[in-house]
This record gives structure tokens, sequence and C-alpha cells, in this order.
């Protein structure tokens, strides 16, 4: 009978996989690290709310985020503003971090999201399925729409004292945006998708028979 | 038992089990068939590395918290913010929440990654044989945690995009802000490097036993 493996990229153990039927998560006998999750209509949810994150995210880039009145005098603000104004102020390195954490990381997940798990669920694996899972995995750390929502919040808090804050249209957008990523981010397990890509390619998964003596 | 010590070793990126060549050598690497990856047996030179970026997180931390993180330009004046003057504008304003969550995220998290890092590595170099469990769930806590610390920065970003208001009233980000991003991204791309497959491996007394 073929044996199938997994191996613990957090402590090195290879471990034996069980058959499994019901959805469930499969840890490390060693450390207790999650493996993988086996969950049946991962694809689907993840092309489905990463679909709706890409209609919010639009609007959010599209519309009046924030909006502050001071003394008769108000100032507008849209996602785009805080990084123009501190590319104007000269604030090179702060106006990249931002950018690339605030929307380029998050836009590039999204859409890779949609290009890999869009054909997968009507069947197809895509060309260059592994390079965009592996461009997924990649840059996952440095996507911050969660952190900046806090961001937000404390500076609404700052602000309130200052003046008066006008929530914009985009603003309830970015915070619908940011739930359903959550959520996608929680239920996604790339495991079963390399294991498709690996079948694609003629390939069988993570089957070691020279580990056995 | 060990994919080391089976002569395998696991694809970081795609978790695939694959042989790697000559055993016994510093520097084994083979080439992931299923994602392409170039795959160590263990991160190259992961402990220098860290020790490396960890000790310029230490470096830029200083700055960061001495330098002014904002500067709040009136006709009356300009006042300056530094990371620690926030926290306590918040606190006596009786924003305490808020004065929390910036102290965890701005002054608390930092340190205490820095503090955990440094802790794992002598850990891993001394060999140290026990808790392993334990320094693993540190290690992942440090992983978790570091991007939170970007909330300050962004705090800065906004008030710098919404307060414009020309000679009246603006913001401007200051020379801390930039020290204390630095931080961030140093003390998250140390975190990154460290092999957190070290705190397993097990000293060559313990194998013989």
């Amino acid at each position: 009978m073929e044996r199938r493996y997994l191996c613990c990229p957090e402590c090195d153990e290879i471990s034996r996989l069980p058959s499994l039927r019901r959805p469930g998560r499969y840890r490390c006998p060693n450390c207790g690290h999650t493996l993988f999750r086996h969950q049946p209509g991962m694809v689907e949810k993840i092309y489905a709310l990463n679909l709706a994150a890409l209609f919010l995210f639009i609007v959010t880039v599209s519309f009046p985020f924030l909006s502050f009145q001071i003394m008769g005098m108000s100032s507008e603000a849209t996602f785009t503003t805080a990084f123009v104004n501190l590319y104007r102020e000269q604030d090179y390195l702060l106006a990249v971090a931002l950018l690339t954490t605030t929307l380029v990381v998050p836009a590039i997940r999204i859409l890779l999201y949609i290009l890999l798990y869009g054909p997968l669920y009507h069947g197809i694996v895509p060309p260059f399925a592994a390079p965009m899972l592996k461009t997924l995995e990649a840059v996952a750390p440095w996507g911050m729409l969660d952190v900046f929502l806090l961001g937000i919040l404390v500076s609404i808090v700052k602000l309130v004292k200052m003046g008066e804050i006008i929530p914009g249209t985009s603003l309830w957008a970015f915070a619908a945006m940011i739930v359903i990523l959550a959520y996608a981010q929680s239920i996604f397990d790339p495991h079963e998708t390399w294991e498709r890509i690996d079948r694609a390619h003629g390939r069988e998964p993570d089957l070691i028979r020279s580990v056995e003596r | 038992m060990k994919a080391l010590e089976a002569g395998l070793a696991c694809c970081e990126v795609c978790h695939q089990i694959l042989r790697i060549p000559s055993p016994k050598t510093e520097d084994r690497a083979a080439l992931c068939p299923r994602c392409r990856s170039v795959v160590h047996a263990r991160k190259p030179e992961s402990i220098q590395r860290t020790w490396a970026l960890t000790l310029a997180g230490i470096i830029f931390y200083i700055p960061a918290n001495l330098l002014p993180m904002m500067h709040v330009e009136t006709i009356a004046g300009t006042q300056s913010d530094t990371i620690m003057s926030g926290v306590i504008y918040f606190i006596q304003t009786g924003a305490y929440l808020i004065g929390a969550v910036i102290f965890i995220a701005s002054i608390l998290v930092p340190v205490l990654k820095i503090l955990i890092l440094i802790a794992l590595l002598l850990s891993v170099q001394r060999r140290f044989p026990y808790l392993r469990r334990r320094r693993q769930k540190l290690y992942q806590l440090t992983e978790l945690v570091g991007r939170w610390s970007m909330v300050d920065i962004y705090v800065v970003s906004i008030m710098v995009a919404l307060v414009q208001f020309g000679a009246l009233t603006r913001i401007q980000a200051g020379l801390g802000a930039v020290f204390f991003l630095l931080v961030v991204i140093v003390t998250m791309l140390a975190a990154m490097s460290f092999d957190p497959r070290l705190i397993w491996d097990r000293s060559p007394k313990e194998s013989d036993v």
C-alpha cells in the first residue's frame, strides 16, 4: 500500500498522513504545528471571498475615505492621500512602505487568489499556478491591511479632540473588506492546491517510499 | 523521525519532502520539483543573519524613541511628539485604551520581540536541549505580532494626510517615524531569517543516547 508523508517546516519531523475523510486539521505529532487542514469547499470560498474583496477594494480606492474639519476649514482624504503627502514631503521611505503594505501587496494578493482559484474552481489548473501560489505565500507577511484598520481607528480617536471627523463611503467598504479578507485568510490552506498542481504535472504528491526502511 | 537525519529536507514554501544531496556538508541545497524554490536542509547562515538583523533593530530602536515621530505646526509654533510623549498624552487625556494600544504596539512588542530573538539565538547556539515546544511557541509569537508595530507608522501617515490646513495647522512626519519603520522591517526580517528547526536539532551528545 502506498503511504503518504508530511514534513513539518517548523521542527523537521516527518510523519505519516492518516487517511482523512472528515474535514479537520492535521497537526505535527512532534510539535503540534498545523500541517494542513482538510476542508472541502475551500476553493469555492477563496474564489468568492476574493472576488468580493476585489470589488470592495475598488470602492475603497475610488471614494473619499475620511473628511476632517477644524474651524470651518475642511480637508478630505482618499485612500492614497497619505502616500501622496508623504511623497511630497520627501519622506520616501515612509511613503513607499505605506504604499507597499496597504495597497500593492494586498492588491497583488487579491488578484493572484482570483487568477489562481478562479480556474481551479472551474476544474482547470492555470498556467503558472506554482509561481502564483509561491508569490502568494512569499508576500503574505507584508500585507498589513488589518494593522492599517487599527491605525485608522487610533487616528480617528486622536483627531476627534481637534475637530470633526466625517467617515466617507470607502471607510465602510474598507472595514467590510478587512472582515472578508480575514475570513478568507483563516480558511486558506495551500496544501491541497499544491497536490492538485502536482497531479496536473503528472507527479505523485508526497510519496516517499525511500523513507521506509 | 527528523528529515535531516533521513537525508531528506522539507521545502519551506510548499512542504514537499525531497532528497538532499551529500550528508555531512554545510551547504546542502536542492531544487524543489514542485515549486522550483531552492531548498536548504536549514536556512543558510540563519544564526549570523538573525544576530545581525536583531542588532540592527536594537540600534535603530534608540533614535526611533528619541527623535520625534511627528511635528504639529500651528501659528503658535511647532510641537513635536515622540512615541512616549504620545502615549503619555493619551493617558493624561483619559484615553486609556488607545494609550494601551500604542504602548503595546510601539514599545512592548518591539522590545519583547528583540528579547525573544536574542534568547532563542543564545539557546540555539548553546544547544539548550529543554523547553523546545515552549521556545517554538515563542518564535511563532514573534512572527505573529511583529507586523502590529506598524500601527504607529499608519497613525502618523493618516495624520499627515488629514491635517493639512496650510499656515493654520499642519502635521509632518518626523525622523523618528523613519527609524521606527526600520525597526519594524529589520526585526521582521530577523524573525524570518531564524530557522525554528534549529530549536529541535539534537546535539551529537543527545543522538548517542
